[in-house]
């Protein structure tokens, strides 16, 4: 159902299940050093407690440490991270948190200076995982546990970048200050009029955002932007200042309202309402891979192979709320399956990411950080 | 003999403006020597030149015999190891030490053992009459007490040349008079070649063997207090110091000045031959009755009192006469009613032509 | 050249040494700075050294920031108004009058110091915020109707960073009022003029060299404030240069070069004001430090006295307990509701501020670096400022210039020019504490060369050229003689640069690595992606944690500056 499309701004490539073979050479060619394992899992990986692994473990504790750079909150990655560190207590654990732009620019700036200090890397925007393995900057490890996962969740080749999880989108509102059958009902019913001063969204360093500006603009066109600068919606970096906004009262509805959010927020007992739009929930994927030149790749690959097996999916599914892309996981507490849901996300990533200067300018305006 | 202070063509620049130009002079030893001048005279910065504490253009310095320094041979020895010793106009007391600690500083410094430290520490509180305070924060004290231990302090380690910059002039009148004395008093005890700074003539006058008048960056005199004020070298040296007269006029042919109005003075002999004014001490002036007779060499004019203002050790009278008023101070025993007319009489000695 | 040369043979070594630390500390401001100048410049690939491309597009495309830039003038300025004017109310009442328990009101008068703008933003969205704002529920208690206040309005940004970015007004303004002669006041009241005539007539024209010079300082810091302006102007949508350039710095690409031409912009503002108040300063410093030590007497304001003892604690009371109670109560709420009677209380954020593992080390590296930087950096700085104020090196007037830099160019830029230039570098120092160290020497420069310029300049240079008449060597000099002298003063800058580092984000934001977190960040962090009752529960611990090192850190100080008084 979704295809990739790779390739060069002048020359299109489009892969289809033909073109692997030539994606191979292609990709091969472009890292600065030949992929050392290939494409193909190790002879026989070791059964570790609810994964198993082709990391060496005792190189992996030997280096003792692992580096994450996520968009995530910082609760969700200290806590994910803790789990880890909890497994294997000799590896311990350091974090950036930065919101997807903000945290590949952070990537970008220390590669160019040779500064290396990050193993795991999880984007939420497309656009970056595939600029980024274009440049080489994804060491590929085909860990055992990627066979959990559909082929068009992962990199071509195998072992770059895998969708671990999916990040949906909506609106939402306090049904305190909205009635429920006052609330919006579509992505179109949130250019009402009486939504101006009251509505939040997200920043345009936010992948979610951009995929939905995406998805919408196909639907509706630019006219729908200009309406929605009308009402005003304020930008915020994180969902949790959007629902934290609502829930106080301070905006009565979330647009580009994140489903775990909600999930969340219900759980604590907040008053919060979603609404899944008609059109469909807009979606990004949450993107996990190694980063070449890490400075702890052997507990960087374990991580790998514990995050992306059943349990680890589990014990991030629950601390994030989200569906996970593995097919044997189940949906977040109180979450709907993933296949219940109809979501809307680019089919051709290439035209995503040759977006991006559009919709920031748009996005700028909408917000009034312009 | 060796000059205990010697400077030659100092030079003190800063940036643009030239602070002292040219200036040379020779201080022998035990002599008390007084810069004086108003401010801005480059009095202070020569002081500085010779303590260390100011870097001049050009020029040299000795210290008995020793080049201190010489921008020729580009020499500076630094101010700690001149030898001598300063008191400032600010007193510069350490607030954070005692009286005794502030007058041992010297002595602790040259490695004294701590029993003659103490010994030479009582004596010369003793001397500035501060025995008592030793143990006194610094902070403390009055100005005169801070003025005694500044005092105390530079003496203590008996240094050869003690310099004073403007010592007394934040001190009260009566105090600054009694001070004046004692300093006196110390420094010829001690026999130490002393530079003194002061913008008070008054007290250069008091205090000095000699005098070097300056203005402007230059020396305008040299010489013992009677010099100064008998015979004041220059004009800005009979304004500047004591109280003078300044009657302008020219020379006639027959050597006798002739002042504006037409009064004729006899002058001192050795004055400058084309000098345009005289210069007349108002003390030398002496008031006559208008039948009074009157010694034959003595200058005499007519004159009308104005007004009379009683000081106290004297009267100061303004009398009109001829070429427009002059100033008469008399011993308060002489009275003369306002509006009286009287002889003006003075010495032809006193009638220097400038 | 001859000139330097004599004075450093009467240095000596020490000299070279000194010659050396000044030249060190200027390379550290300007090896950055290169490094922003060549960004504002560069039009090929953002970030790269050097440029690949160059033009002045950059500062082109700044006609379409111009709104923003309007918005920091206004802003700016407001804030600068109300923290001169808070400042001078204040200093003449605990300065000038006799109101009861001055003493301890002054020192009161520090907390919003230490409270922190970042902080104090935070509580104020609590307090003011429109609709749930826990004043505006009191005024709806009450039978308002609307809101009362709008903290995210320009005028709550501006009010915000008066009162905690503007404590500085304050400190510079009732040093400039103690060391007024009151004599003149009271011939003033001599001749018959009222108490407030004597205020307005010749109290304020007096001071005025201070209030200036106050004034052009705390316009300068607010023109490059950042705290407040991120956490209260992004939900108003009220974009101030310092946000712009956060903003434009977080996508990628970044808008390295926009950010760069934005704050170099701001650098010309900062300049022509820093230049003022430094002319202002040298005349005003001139008549106050030559001045006898006065013993200010203060006004007898009567009854009056009630009424300003109740501003002075009026200002307490919006600048350090409303924020702070407002912070605990949101702290203990399980989530912030529109009605505060529907609250459920818990201690559940304390608990995940302290075990998620983030805050601790930071809240560690933080103190590390406030000790070592102010450790380092006193006497570093007081060396300079020794060279700066005291000597006669050639040029002294131009070094000062540079080490006041970073203070010209708002701590957002200077920090991604820090990031650059430290990046850029083959010494692996990048993720460190080493370069946030470095970082806050460079930024805390300014502030340190001032805070010590003030208290070197009270010592009256006689007091040390005594010393080497005496015949000490300089280093002599300076241990028994200038050292001493200073230390109350040094102790003062030691607190101010330990607190500063304590609080630092601008810099920090972009410098810090996955093992060298500090704690403004995290805080920064938590707010924007943790709960508001999350981040209150840190503000709280950090509030705590300063207000708990100052009061150690003064009661050694007190120890250690008191032995010598005695």
């Amino acid at each position: 159902m979704t295809r990739f499309v790779f390739g060069r701004t002048a020359v299109l490539v489009v892969f289809g299940r033909t073109a692997v073979l030539a994606a191979c050479l292609m990709l091969g060619g472009m890292l600065a050093r030949p992929a050392q394992a290939g494409d193909a899992v190790c002879a026989s990986p070791r059964q570790m407690d609810g994964f198993r692994t082709c990391a060496d473990v005792a190189k992996a504790e030997a280096e003792g440490s692992l580096v994450l750079y996520s968009p995530d909150p910082e609760e969700g990655s200290a806590k994910l991270l803790e789990a880890f560190h909890k497994a294997f207590p000799k590896i311990s654990t350091n974090f950036i948190r930065l919101q997807t732009g903000a945290l590949y620019q952070k990537l970008m700036t220390e590669r160019r200076a040779k500064a290396f200090q990050v193993d795991v890397l999880q984007l939420t925007d497309m656009g970056y995982v595939l600029d980024f393995q274009k440049r080489g900057g994804y060491m590929q490890y085909v860990s055992p546990e990627m066979d959990g996962f559909k082929p068009d969740n992962m990199s071509t080749p195998k072992g770059y970048w895998t969708w671990s999880s999916y990040i949906i989108a909506g609106l939402a509102y306090n049904p305190k200050l909205v009635k429920p059958e006052d609330a919006p009902k579509s992505w179109k019913d949130a250019l009402e009029p009486r939504w101006k001063g009251v509505m939040n969204a997200k920043t345009a360093t936010s992948g979610l955002q951009h995929v939905t500006w995406y998805e919408l603009r196909k639907l509706y066109g630019d006219a729908y932007f200009d309406k929605l600068a009308a009402l005003q919606p304020r930008a915020f970096d994180s969902y949790v200042q959007q629902f934290d906004r609502m829930i106080s009262g301070q905006d009565t509805i979330a647009f580009t309202a994140q489903y775990s959010a909600y999930l969340l927020a219900k759980a604590k007992g907040a008053p919060v309402e979603f609404v899944f739009p008609t059109e469909g929930l807009t979606a990004t994927p949450g993107v996990i891979g190694l980063v070449a030149e890490a400075p702890h790749p052997n507990a960087a690959q374990l991580f790998m192979d514990w995050f992306l097996s059943r349990t680890g999916q589990i014990a991030y599914d629950t601390i994030m709320s989200l569906n996970s892309p593995r097919a044997d996981a189940p949906p977040p507490p109180g979450g709907k399956p993933i296949e219940h849901v109809k979501l809307l996300y680019p089919s051709d990533w290439q035209d995503f990411l040759q977006s991006r200067p559009a919709f920031a300018q748009s996005w700028a305006t909408v917000t009034g950080t312009r | 003999m060796t000059p205990r202070i010697e400077v030659n063509d100092l030079v003190i620049r800063y940036g643009e403006v030239v602070a002292v130009s040219g200036v040379s002079f020779a201080i022998q030893p035990g002599e008390l020597v007084t810069l004086l001048g108003p401010s801005g005279c480059g009095k202070t910065s020569t002081l500085r030149a010779i303590a260390g504490l100011e870097d001049p253009s050009s020029g040299t310095i000795r210290l008995g015999g020793e080049t201190v320094f010489s921008s020729a041979e580009r020499r500076n020895v630094p101010t700690e190891k001149r030898h001598l010793s300063m008191v400032f106009q600010s007193y510069a007391i350490w607030p954070h030490m005692t009286v005794a600690e502030n007058v041992a500083y010297g002595l602790t410094l040259r490695k004294l053992p701590r029993a003659e430290v103490e010994q030479t520490v009582r004596r010369v509180l003793d001397m500035v009459r501060m025995d008592g305070y030793a143990d006194r924060s610094a902070s403390k004290l009055s100005g005169g007490q801070q003025q005694r231990v500044a005092v105390a302090r530079a003496i203590a380690f008996s240094p050869t040349v003690l310099l004073f910059d403007e010592p007394l002039s934040n001190l009260d009148a009566k105090l600054r008079t009694e001070m004046r004395v004692e300093i006196r008093e110390l420094q010829r005890q001690l026999d130490v070649t002393s530079v003194y700074v002061t913008h008070d003539q008054e007290e250069a006058l008091a205090i000095s063997d000699r005098i070097i008048v300056m203005d402007h960056g230059r020396i305008e005199q040299i010489g013992t207090p009677e010099t100064i004020y008998n015979r004041p070298g220059s004009l800005f040296v009979a304004d500047f110091v004591g109280a003078a007269n300044l009657i302008p006029g020219r020379l006639a042919a027959d050597g006798v000045f002739e002042a504006t109005g037409g009064v004729r003075l006899a002058v001192a002999e050795g004055g400058k031959q084309d000098g345009t004014t005289v210069a007349l001490r108002s003390s030398y002036v002496e008031l006559r009755p208008e039948s009074a007779a009157v010694p034959d060499r003595m200058n005499v004019a007519a004159g009308m009192i104005h007004r009379r203002m009683f000081h106290g050790d004297f009267i100061q009278y303004v009398v009109d006469w001829p070429p427009g008023q002059l100033i008469v101070r008399r011993p308060p025993t002489e009275m003369i009613d306002e509006g009286a007319s009287v002889r003006i009489v003075c010495a032809p000695e006193h009638c220097v032509l400038l | 050249m001859r000139a330097l040369s004599l004075r450093l043979r009467g240095i000596g070594i020490p000299g070279l040494l000194m010659l050396l630390v000044v030249l060190l500390c200027a390379a550290l401001v300007v090896y950055p700075v290169v490094f922003i100048v060549a960004e504002s410049l560069n039009v090929g690939e953002p970030g790269v050294f050097p440029p690949e491309a160059i033009s002045l597009a950059n500062y082109a495309g700044m006609r379409r920031d111009l709104d923003v830039l309007v918005n920091t003038l206004l802003v700016a300025f407001g804030a600068t108004v109300m923290a001169v004017v808070i400042g001078f109310v204040l200093a003449w009442i605990l300065t000038r009058t006799n109101i009861p328990g001055h003493g301890r009101l002054e020192r009161l008068m520090e907390l919003p110091y230490y409270m922190t703008p970042l902080v104090g933003a935070m509580a104020w969205a609590v307090l003011a915020a429109p609709k749930n704002g826990l004043l505006n529920q009191l005024w709806h208690v009450l039978g308002g109707g609307g809101d009362l206040f709008n903290i995210y309005a320009p005028l709550g940004i501006a009010w915000v960073m008066a009162l905690f970015e503007g404590t500085v007004a304050f400190v510079m303004i009732s040093a400039a009022m103690k060391s007024m002669d009151p004599s003149l006041e009271e011939s003033s009241r001599v001749f018959g003029a009222g108490k407030l005539r004597t205020a307005l007539r010749i109290t304020l024209p007096l001071v005025a060299p201070g209030v200036l010079s106050a004034t052009v300082f705390v316009f300068a810091e607010m023109l490059g404030a950042f705290a407040a302006a991120f956490v209260l102007g992004i939900p108003g949508r009220y974009y101030v240069v310092t946000t712009a350039i956060w903003e434009s710095t977080q996508s990628f690409p970044p808008e390295y070069g926009r950010a760069a031409a934005l704050g170099l912009s701001l650098f010309v503002a900062m300049v022509v004001t820093l230049t003022i108040s430094k002319l202002i300063m040298r005349r005003g410093a001139y008549a106050t430090i030559t001045g006898k030590a006065f013993r200010p007497r203060p006004v007898d304001v009567g009854r009056a006295r009630w009424l300003l003892v109740a501003v002075a604690w009026f200002y307490i009371l919006v600048a350090v307990i409303l924020p702070l109670a407002a912070l605990l109560l949101t702290s203990f709420q399980k989530f912030a509701t529109v009605d505060l009677s529907e609250s459920i209380f818990t201690i559940a954020n304390y608990v995940t501020a302290l075990s998620t593992g983030t805050l601790g080390p930071a809240f560690l590296n933080s103190l590390i670096l406030g000790l070592s930087v102010a450790s380092i950096g006193v006497p570093v700085i007081g060396i300079l400022t020794w060279i700066v104020y005291r000597s006669d090196l050639p040029g002294r007037g131009l070094v000062e210039y540079v080490l006041m830099f970073p203070q010209a160019v708002p701590r957002v830029v200077f920090g991604l020019g820090l990031l650059w230039a430290w990046i850029n570098i083959p010494i692996p120092i990048y993720g460190t504490l080493w370069l946030l160290g470095i970082a806050y020497f460079t930024v805390f420069l300014p502030l340190g060369l001032r805070t010590m310029a003030g208290v070197v300049l009270q010592v009256d240079r006689s007091l040390e050229e005594c010393a080497r008449v005496c015949g000490a060597s300089w280093l002599r000099q300076m241990r028994t003689i200038s050292l001493p002298l200073l230390r109350p003063g040094l102790a003062a800058a030691w607190l101010l640069i330990f607190i500063a580092s304590v609080r630092e984000l601008g810099a920090s934001i972009f410098l810090m690595g996955p093992r060298s977190k500090v704690v403004s960040p995290a805080i920064i962090n938590a707010w924007l992606t943790s709960s508001s009752e999350l981040s209150a529960a840190m503000a709280v611990i950090l509030t705590a944690t300063v207000f708990a090192a100052v009061v150690v850190l003064f009661g050694v100080a007190r120890r250690f500056t008191g032995t010598q008084q005695a």
